[in-house]
């Protein structure tokens, strides 16, 4: 039984997925910086555009199920951007040119900006982590972090160990539910229900615990202690394609800027 | 390796491996030597060079997403250079017949295959010496046949040693040249060749609680005593005399054709995991619910129990004495928690409370009462259930046995006139099964009905019937002696008697 969703992988070979993850990486950072950043929706408008080209032509992804699987993103960026719309501070400023007015509402330039804003770059959030994280498994993230950046193995690949846990996790969290259901365990209250949940909680770190002690202890007895070097089973290089990714890039970022003050 | 529930085996083994005392602390003496390194003495690291350790959780031990890297795992630690990980990563899953697996994802494999797999992990650096804790426990007979039949073709090239620590005793045994036997204080009872140490110990090791080997004893499951001594009282009633009875012999619960099918998995399509299964259980009966894993035992269990609504057919349970016609998915919580009782195999799962008193205790307001630890009827439980020693310990830290009854004496309390179980025999040693099963036998005097999802030969020699599932189907309706006398699954641990 898998209560998770199904994860979003490359469905044919394509520019991204070549790449090493650090690449994308980089790429990515440099991006939702920038949107981050820079003032006005003209920068993360074109850095949205930039991410959706490239999501489309460059990722290998089923586009089919990328919808669905931003949807919730989408709808959050849609709410936030709209009620920022509707509460900046500058629809009270009565000398601001007003965009629209019904009624009592006033909406002024500023804020429709301001909305706007917010909402591509948490549109450029959703399509960059897709870009980044989508385009290769886990694996090859953790060997690209551990061979190109030098992160401690240890911790790359233990997070690694840990995501294999998540669903069981997730699996136990349902069982422990469905136990207290059928014991006919039903809190009242608001105090009765925060203090189920905390004792439900309780008894998935316990058990989250004991997996993890047992999964440690299996690891350091096949070798996994930190102070020898490691071999290397599936090496990642850095070519001339990631140099071309990197360029390309950082020149959609400078492009957008460019364009956002012209 | 043999003996009875905390008599050491597993310290013994993860001493060989070197992680005791390095990784898991404590007080030493004596000396251990493996190969020529001294284990007191030595870095794990160095001694996992030489030995490899596989447990009894396949999902706690694999890291990797994917088999090859999984088996790789071990050789990267080590410091392998590539090539030589290349050849040497088939070479591993062949000798576990993973072969061709390499592409698979870890987590997309059955249980048996898991642990295989975590058998190919520590074989590929070609330790001297492998040690298995329990590496069956966890896995359905299929699962296990292929663990051992593997075991027995490693065992057979003699290149290197094997340690096995087992319980399933009728499968290890044929692979072993000596026996360590060890008593419940973790002292040497004796070491020496399996037929001279079962002819001068199999009886004590019987009186200790461990199970003992066929070979070994002209033991047989109607051995299965009733409850252990001092435990309850037989002829007791244990219902409050207010609650209705079910009538003896009559239909509780009748299942009609139910079909459950998982909506779209990760492949996209859709999977069915139960196939029009029809099931009656009728008062005061116990019936076995067998099948490998992934039949569909669980998921019958939950919509038996109104967890999960079935795509077709019904479910109904009896209530108060009356004709079986309401849907449990549609009773309040509290009724159905007094008709239908569930345990888990993993009793921590359901824990609400921080004393054994107060676990039982939370059982109470199903009847409409306070949740009191002092209550009469949780202190009688507790002593009935021989858990009243422990009446102020925190459930989390019980032994396996010790949790599982307490898992039943909570279901118990409220007195459900259906009880669901889940393994509930599961990695007990002998005494734990048979006071797991003796309380069972009493909860049933009062006409309660009892479904067993299980694996154990020797829990479905007492049970009544036995309803077995392969791939969502019932393929077999009928009584435990038919089934033991010709199952309809290729056992590894003979079914047959």
């Amino acid at each position: 039984m898998s209560f998770l969703p199904a994860p979003l992988e490359p469905v044919r070979p394509a520019l991204l997925t070549r790449v090493a993850p650090v690449t994308r990486l980089v790429v990515g950072i440099a991006w939702l910086g920038v949107a981050v950043i820079v003032a006005g929706p003209a920068v993360p408008f074109g850095l949205a555009v930039a991410a959706l080209a490239a999501l489309v032509l460059l990722s290998g992804l089923p586009l089919a199920r990328v919808p669905t699987r931003l949807a919730p993103l989408g709808l959050a960026a849609l709410g936030l951007g709209l009620l920022t719309v509707l509460v900046d501070p500058a629809n009270g400023d009565p000398v601001a040119r007003v965009a629209l007015a019904l009624g009592p509402l006033r909406v002024t330039d500023a804020a429709l900006s301001a909305g706007l804003t917010i909402a591509l770059r948490l549109a450029v959030i959703a399509l960059v982590s897709l870009l980044v994280f989508a385009t290769s498994d886990p694996t090859r993230l953790a060997d690209s972090l551990v061979q190109q950046w030098r992160v401690p193995y240890r911790f790359a690949y233990g997070t690694l160990a840990a995501l294999r846990i998540v669903p069981l996790l997730a699996a136990d969290w349902t069982a422990i539910g469905t136990v207290r259901r059928l014991r006919g365990i039903e809190p009242r209250g608001v105090r009765g229900r925060v203090g189920a949940f905390g004792n439900e909680l309780m008894v998935l770190l316990v058990g989250a615990i004991r997996r993890a002690e047992r999964m440690a202890l299996a690891m350091d007895a096949r070798g996994f202690d930190g102070d020898q070097p490691r071999g290397v089973f599936r090496p990642i290089a850095l070519g001339r394609l990631d140099a071309a990714v990197l360029v390309g890039g950082l020149a959609v970022v400078i492009a957008a800027v460019a364009a956002g003050r012209g | 390796m043999i003996g009875p529930s905390g008599s050491g085996k597993s310290t013994l083994a993860r001493a060989l491996a070197g992680l005791v005392p390095h990784e898991l602390p404590g007080s030493w003496c004596g000396s251990l030597r493996v190969g020529d390194l001294d284990i007191a003495s030595t870095p794990a690291r160095v001694v996992s060079g030489q030995t490899g350790i596989v447990f009894q959780e396949p999902e706690s031990q694999l890291v990797m997403p994917r088999v090859e890297d999984e088996v790789a795992f071990g050789l990267e630690n080590r410091g392998w250079e590539r090539p030589a990980m290349r050849a040497r990563v088939p070479g591993a899953l062949e000798l576990v017949g993973l072969a061709g697996f390499e592409a698979r994802a870890t987590a997309a494999l059955s249980g048996g295959e898991q642990q295989r797999l975590a058998i190919a992990d520590v074989l590929a650096p070609m330790p001297g010496l492998l040690i298995l804790d329990e590496p069956t426990a966890n896995l359905d007979p299929p699962g296990m046949d292929g663990v051992f039949s593997r075991l027995a073709s490693i065992a057979a090239a003699r290149t290197r040693t094997l340690v096995i620590v087992e319980h399933r005793l009728d499968a290890a045994l044929p692979l072993a040249d000596l026996v360590l036997l060890l008593n419940a204080g973790g002292r040497q009872l004796a070491f020496g060749l399996p037929g001279e140490v079962g002819r001068a110990h199999a009886e004590e090791l019987a009186r200790l609680g461990s199970w003992v080997p066929r070979a070994w004893a002209g033991w047989t499951a109607d051995d299965l005593p009733g409850p252990g001594a001092g435990m309850v009282q037989p002829g007791e009633s244990r219902h409050e005399p207010e609650l209705a009875q079910p009538v003896e012999g009559h239909a509780v619960l009748i299942a009609d054709c139910v079909t459950v099918r998982y909506p779209r998995a990760a492949e996209g399509v859709e999977r069915v995991a139960l196939s029009a299964v029809s099931l009656v259980l009728h008062a005061g009966e116990r019936v076995a619910l067998v099948g490998p894993n992934g039949s569909g035992k669980s998921t019958l269990l939950f919509a038996l129990a109104g967890l999960r609504r079935p795509s077709g057919g019904t479910v109904r349970v009896a209530v108060g004495g009356r004709l079986p016609d309401l849907d449990p998915a549609r009773l309040p919580g509290r009724m159905l928690a007094r008709v239908l009782g569930l345990v888990f195999q993993n009793p921590e799962l359901g824990f609400v409370a921080s004393t054994c008193a107060g676990e039982v205790a939370a059982s109470l307001p199903v009847q409409g009462r306070l949740p009191d630890p002092a209550d009469q009827q949780v202190v009688r439980a507790l002593r009935d259930f021989g858990l009243e020693a422990l009446a102020d310990e925190d459930p989390f830290r019980l032994s396996e046995g010790e949790q599982r009854r307490l898992g039943i004496a909570a279901a118990s309390v409220i007195g459900p006139s259906i009880l669901l179980l889940d393994e509930p025999t599961f990695a007990l040693d002998r005494r734990g099964a048979e006071a797991v099963v003796g309380l069972l036998d009493w909860l049933r005097t009062d006409g309660q009905a009892q479904l067993v999802a299980t694996h154990d030969p020797r829990l479905i020699a007492v049970c009544d019937r036995v309803v077995a599932l392969d791939q969502g189907r019932a393929i077999f309706d009928g009584s435990a002696a038919a089934f033991l006398a010709d199952p309809p699954f290729r056992p590894a641990e003979p079914w047959r008697r």
